[in-house]
């Protein structure tokens, strides 16, 4: 559409306006990341510290940074996995078969992904505690499955639903059992949804903080979210270290999202939009 | 699949459905029975007492602070967020010479984890060397090391900047995609009939998107109501119980005091809220899907 030179002057000037809303708070994380522990803040503020130095990284990965960095790759790592799998499994059920029972577990499902955490908590830490389970691997990686498995199973309903189902029809009729069209057919062609799907329960595990914070107390099993909300403590102002800290923990998911966000995107407004 | 391979359905569906009932559908009804009975530090074995914690809840004067701030803090991320999402998507669906990198930069601050915003914004909102203030003192708005986090006044209304912040970018993604299935022709309809902007926006735009709005509004009311990590991290729920909204009470009083019980009934009174807001949500969407034509 053609727009009025002056009316496209403003909207230029609402872009840069919104494009600083949203940077500006990430250019100041990055910029004191770099600022050296003996530069004392200028107040008012000074966006970029006068001799920038990567020594806020050195010092904060620490041995600590580290545990709680393996901690988080391997729970969410295993999540992802888990989730993914149980999610296609599922979703194939409920895309390709009408029965009124499934139609009515699929608003379960759906009714699932509203559940506040803060109101289930309770009953799972006490069957974690019966379990022994908690401060392991096991209760955050069966909670993190669990919570991320509603909206899993509805992303990859979705795009199984809009796969052509002829295909495996087709090997049916060729004499492929149902396992075989689900491996072979199925499983390569939903590809991009599973990644959606992956990107999902990534983003949403990377940053879980309730069940981390209420399974978890010792040191040695804390994920990067926790262990960044102790640091507060403990560094009291040291915020350049912080704030290096902080980078180290976004960038993992924040470059995956930027490699893969055109999946995910997809994924996500398809399902939100189209019902 | 033919009618004999029925077993592969249920062997499919059977892990994740035991999973879902033992981890969601299970606790549900366990908080329910939890807020029947009185554990506290003391006496940490459960002992029924019917309807006292109840009572004891709904008579403390946490309890009206507590669902006045769930309001305030859902209504205001959940307008505002809205209100800029769909702007942002409007300014970003122009065809103007940056929109592609903005659409792809204004998703940033919703891939960014909760914790990190918190802490983030904590050193943001810092009276002395957080980057507000200075902002303030270089527009000449204000010179004046503002606590805002620290005041009663002002720490829920910069709790929920962060969260409106940190969350416009997911209302906006489904707006945009909303925006782009506009009919383009009813749109050059209306300008050849002389509408403005504003007139092509309220008489052709907003109407064709009118189920993706309410949809999007009444999905972030559940979100916004559950959430958790952002306020924790930056107020704890306070300065005096200013910031204290459903999630944070019920962390605090369980795993905090160890009162489960106490815990429990706010969590059975969350449950209830949300019980409402998820009743608005299938009659929006039955309504919604109702109304399309392909659907």
């Amino acid at each position: 559409m053609n727009l009025a030179p002056s009316t496209r002057l403003v909207l230029i000037l609402c872009q840069i306006a919104l494009a600083f809303f949203v940077l500006l708070p990430f250019f100041w994380m990055f910029s004191v990341s770099l600022k050296p522990a003996t530069e004392p803040f200028a107040i008012p503020a000074r966006l970029w510290p006068e001799s920038p130095t990567l020594d806020n990284y050195v010092t904060a990965f620490r041995p600590e940074f580290r545990t709680y960095f393996m901690n988080s790759l391997i729970v969410s790592g295993a999540s992802v996995v888990i989730t993914v799998s149980l999610a296609l499994l599922a979703a194939y059920s409920f895309a390709r078969r009408t029965l009124l029972i499934l139609t009515a577990l699929m608003a379960l499902v759906v009714l699932a992904q509203m559940f506040p955490h803060s109101a289930i908590i309770i009953p799972i830490y006490k069957v974690m505690r019966t379990a022994d389970l908690l401060n392991t691997y096991s209760s955050l990686i069966i909670a993190y499955v669990s919570v991320t498995l509603p909206v899993a199973i509805w992303m990859l309903r979705g795009f199984l639903l809009k796969l052509p189902v002829s295909l495996e029809e087709a090997a049916a009729i060729d004499g492929a059992g149902p396992l075989r069209v689900f491996f072979e057919i199925v499983v390569p062609l939903a590809r991009p949804g599973i990644i959606a799907t992956g990107v999902y329960v990534l983003i949403v595990t990377w940053q879980e903080f309730l069940f981390a914070l209420s399974f978890t107390s010792t040191k040695e099993m804390r994920t990067l979210p926790v262990g960044l909300n102790d640091f507060i403590g403990q560094y009291g102002i040291r915020y350049g270290e912080l704030m290096a800290s902080s980078v180290m923990v976004s960038l993992p998911v924040i470059a995956v999202f930027f490699f893969l966000q055109r999946y995910f995107v997809a994924g996500l407004t398809a399902g939100a939009v189209k019902g | 699949m033919t009618t004999k391979d029925r077993w592969i359905i249920w062997f499919f569906l059977t892990p994740a459905l035991i999973l879902m009932g033992v981890m969601l559908y299970y606790p549900m009804i366990g908080t329910v029975i939890e807020s029947f009975y009185d554990t506290s530090f003391i006496s940490p074995e459960p002992r029924f007492v019917g309807w006292t914690v109840y009572e004891k809840v709904w008579n403390s004067r946490q309890f009206p602070e507590v669902v006045w701030n769930s309001i305030y803090w859902t209504i205001g991320v959940v307008l505002l967020q809205n209100v800029l999402g769909f702007f942002v998507a409007m300014l970003l669906n122009q065809g103007l010479p940056a929109q592609g990198l903005l659409r792809a930069l204004v998703l940033l601050p919703f891939v960014l984890p909760g914790v990190v915003t918190a802490i983030l914004w904590r050193f943001m909102y810092d009276p002395q060397l957080g980057l507000v203030n200075s902002l303030m003192i270089w527009l000449g708005l204000f010179e004046d090391n503002a606590a805002w986090l620290a005041n009663a006044d002002t720490a829920m209304a910069a709790v929920i900047f962060v969260a409106v912040w940190k969350g416009f970018p997911f209302s906006m993604l489904i707006y945009l995609a909303a925006l782009q299935n506009v009919d383009k022709s009813q749109l050059e309809a209306a300008t050849i009939d002389g509408a403005g902007p504003w007139r092509r926006l309220i008489d052709v735009t907003l109407p064709s998107i009118k189920d993706v709005v309410v949809v999007n509004i009444v999905l972030t009311l559940i979100l916004t109501f559950n959430y958790f990590d952002i306020v924790w991290v930056m107020t704890r729920g306070g300065p005096q119980n200013a910031t204290h909204i459903f999630p944070t009470r019920i962390f605090e009083t369980g795993f905090g005091q160890f009162r489960f019980g106490e815990a429990a009934v706010y969590g059975v009174f969350s449950i209830l809220i949300l019980a409402v807001l998820v009743a608005l949500y299938v009659i929006v969407q039955t309504g919604a899907s109702r109304r399309r034509p392909t659907a």
